[in-house]
């Protein structure tokens, strides 16, 4: 029950609520404005992450080049999957993306050499004899950062702290140029083949471009929250990348409204604490369940409220109905 | 030459499992419109109620298996009467069916882990016996699961073809509407379906629990990409194209690890196999081996 006292807990909390929105925001372009049920999401957070950490801890990149390559490769693997399975039908989609990604795990698994395998990041090969790590430009700005929030916040400032902030600084940034994004025309379009193909073909659009370009968007989106995930965990597991991670985001999704942009932040909160907050339900009726016991009710918590929302309210808690039971 | 008879039969075993499994997936899909992505809990929920019958409750081990059928049926029914039908009657879009399929995955595997923990298991079988066959060892324990599974899979088979039921089922997959104009009862179609499924996937659970010697709670999830691929690969919601898909995908599976195939590919990277096969198959025919391009209206 204390560890909910703590302010760090809270700092916790927030800033996985931040890279979770951040990787949600994807899913909100291609989902909520182009109608495309990606469940291969995780994939692209796997692939920048990973591809960041090699590039810098393999090859000595510089840690921004990395990242950007990181990004890169997300939206390559967005490309990937839009070009080979966008032209078919959605729920074959839906499939094959959960696919993807779970190939994506199955090779990072499995590529010791590259990847490091089932030890994660730790197990990838150092360029020089330095212990791996890919977090030290990211940590002198995090540090930099802490000793400037010390001043106001004493004690309680440090480098989750920073993180956090910087987090939901690149959310509401993020947040703030997608919901420009969704008045374009680009978006209008978009959004006409979310519900019809005809119409917008008959007007001259090549709705598999829009969609592509949509997937590719969210893509880049996911592989930013890839970077913020591995700088966060400081250590890359495949276990990171189970598919359940692309049903969180769903769940955050549909919480928000999946058409809505601005109920995105809050819902993810909500999930965060959700999430995290549940491994600090200690005390009574959990105090009968041991750690592991209470880490599988976390997820059945989850489940819980995935069913329960799409019953009782589809919409989510700022979306209009009309616009979820379209299909 | 001994080695190409052991992986095709290594193959022929698994694609008779990945077959049930993904008739069940197929079938709830023709009629329900649903992706069952809880199907591979299912699997999972009756090796574990099969062995928990045999070893706490000392029963024989087929009656066992009869009864984790019979609970893999009825915990379908009982979401079928307070999830799935509700949701059917507020008109649930795609979005909303995946998600609470979800949702049920979630809440089953982790009652299995609560109530098993996450110990591996194995079924008190004789596992070791063999006999030669052209050079290969088979397994007297795969060889009876091929057996049984081909059994099963050609009585389900002809039940869908000539029962009653079966060409009921038929009709309301072809055109939901029209078969229930007709007079066709829609609630039977619906419960066949899900103890068709429930029962289907208990028994290729129980199967592949026997092949893999041990298994743990996550046996289901790790096989359920494998059966995704089967029930695609033989057009989503066609009941034969998912059974010749699950054997056509157990044998590539198995045979991509041949040495004389290049060298082969490691055994981990089976799953990987499924989806490169089922990938490549839709680039060229996106409607599945044995669909029919949708008609335009």
């Amino acid at each position: 029950m204390t560890a909910i006292l703590q302010p760090g807990f809270w700092v916790f909390i927030l800033t996985m609520s931040g890279i979770y929105g951040i990787f949600t925001l994807g899913l909100q372009v291609q989902y909520g404005v182009g109608g495309i049920l990606n469940f291969g999401h995780v994939g692209m957070m796997a692939l920048s992450s990973y591809t960041m950490a090699i590039l810098v801890i393999a090859h000595g990149f510089n840690f921004w080049i990395a990242a950007a390559s990181g990004v890169a490769v997300a939206a390559l693997g967005g490309a990937f999957l839009g070009l080979t399975t966008l032209r078919l039908r959605g729920d074959y989609f839906s499939i094959v993306s959960i696919a993807f990604s779970e190939i994506v795990r199955y090779v990072i698994f499995n590529s010791d050499g590259l990847t490091g395998g089932a030890q994660g990041s730790l197990a990838i090969m150092p360029i020089g004899d330095a212990y791996p790590s890919y977090t030290d430009t990211w940590d002198t700005i995090l540090y930099w950062i802490r000793d400037h929030l010390t001043p106001i916040f004493g004690e309680i400032a440090d480098r989750d702290m920073a993180m956090g902030i910087l987090v939901w600084i690149t959310l509401g940034i993020l947040l703030f140029i997608v919901s420009r994004v969704e008045r374009t025309s680009w978006a209008r379009v978009l959004r006409a083949t979310r519900e019809d193909d005809d119409v917008p073909s008959a007007l001259g659009k090549n709705v598999f471009r829009f969609r592509l370009q949509a997937v590719i968007i969210g893509s880049i989106i996911g592989g930013i929250a890839g970077i913020y995930w591995a700088l966060q965990v400081t250590l890359l597991s495949p276990d990171d990348f189970l598919t359940i991670v692309t049903f969180y985001a769903w769940m955050i999704l549909i919480l928000s409204g999946a058409t809505k942009v601005k109920g995105l932040a809050i819902a993810a909160i909500f999930f965060g604490f959700l999430y995290g907050g549940t491994r600090f339900f200690t005390f009574w009726p959990f105090s009968f369940f041991d750690s592991s016991q209470r880490s599988y009710m976390r997820i059945m918590i989850i489940g819980i409220v995935l069913i329960v929302l799409m019953i009782r309210r589809p919409q989510g808690i700022f979306g209009k109905r009309e616009e979820m039971v379209l299909e | 030459m001994a080695e190409f008879v052991q992986l095709l039969f290594n193959g022929l075993v698994a694609g008779s499992i990945f077959g049930m499994a993904a008739l069940g997936i197929s079938l709830v899909y023709s009629v329900l419109h649903l992706v069952n992505f809880a199907a591979g809990d299912f699997l999972t929920l009756g090796a574990f109620t099969t062995f928990y019958l045999v070893t706490s409750r000392h029963l024989p081990f087929v009656l066992a298996v009869i009864l984790s059928m019979a609970i893999g049926v009825i915990v379908s029914l009982i979401l079928e009467f307070i999830l799935w039908r509700r949701l059917r009657r507020s008109g649930a879009g795609m979005l909303a069916l995946f998600l609470v399929a979800t949702g049920i995955a979630f809440i089953l595997r982790q009652s299995i882990s609560l109530t098993f923990g996450s110990d591996s298991r194995r079924f008190d079988l004789d596992q070791l016996t063999t006999y030669e066959f052209l050079g290969a060892q088979i397994a007297r324990a795969q060889l009876i699961v091929l057996l049984c599974a081909s059994i099963a899979i050609t009585g389900i088979a002809l039940f869908i073809k000539k029962s009653n039921i079966g060409k009921d089922m038929r009709a309301y997959a072809d055109n939901a509407s029209l078969a229930a104009v007709s007079g066709i009862n829609v609630d039977r179609v619906i419960i066949a379906t899900w103890t068709v499924s429930g029962a289907y996937g208990a028994l290729a659970g129980v199967f592949q629990g026997t092949v893999q010697g041990q298994f743990t709670n996550g046996m289901g999830l790790d096989l359920l990409l494998s059966i995704l691929a089967a029930v695609v690969l033989g057009t989503i919601g066609d009941a034969y194209g998912a059974l010749i898909g699950g054997f056509v995908l157990g044998v590539v599976m198995e045979l991509s690890t041949w040495d004389a195939l290049a060298g082969g590919i490691p055994s981990t990277y089976k799953p990987v196999v499924a989806f490169t096969v089922l990938v490549i198959v839709l680039l060229f025919k996106p409607e599945g081996i044995f669909g029919v391009k949708a008609r335009k209206i």
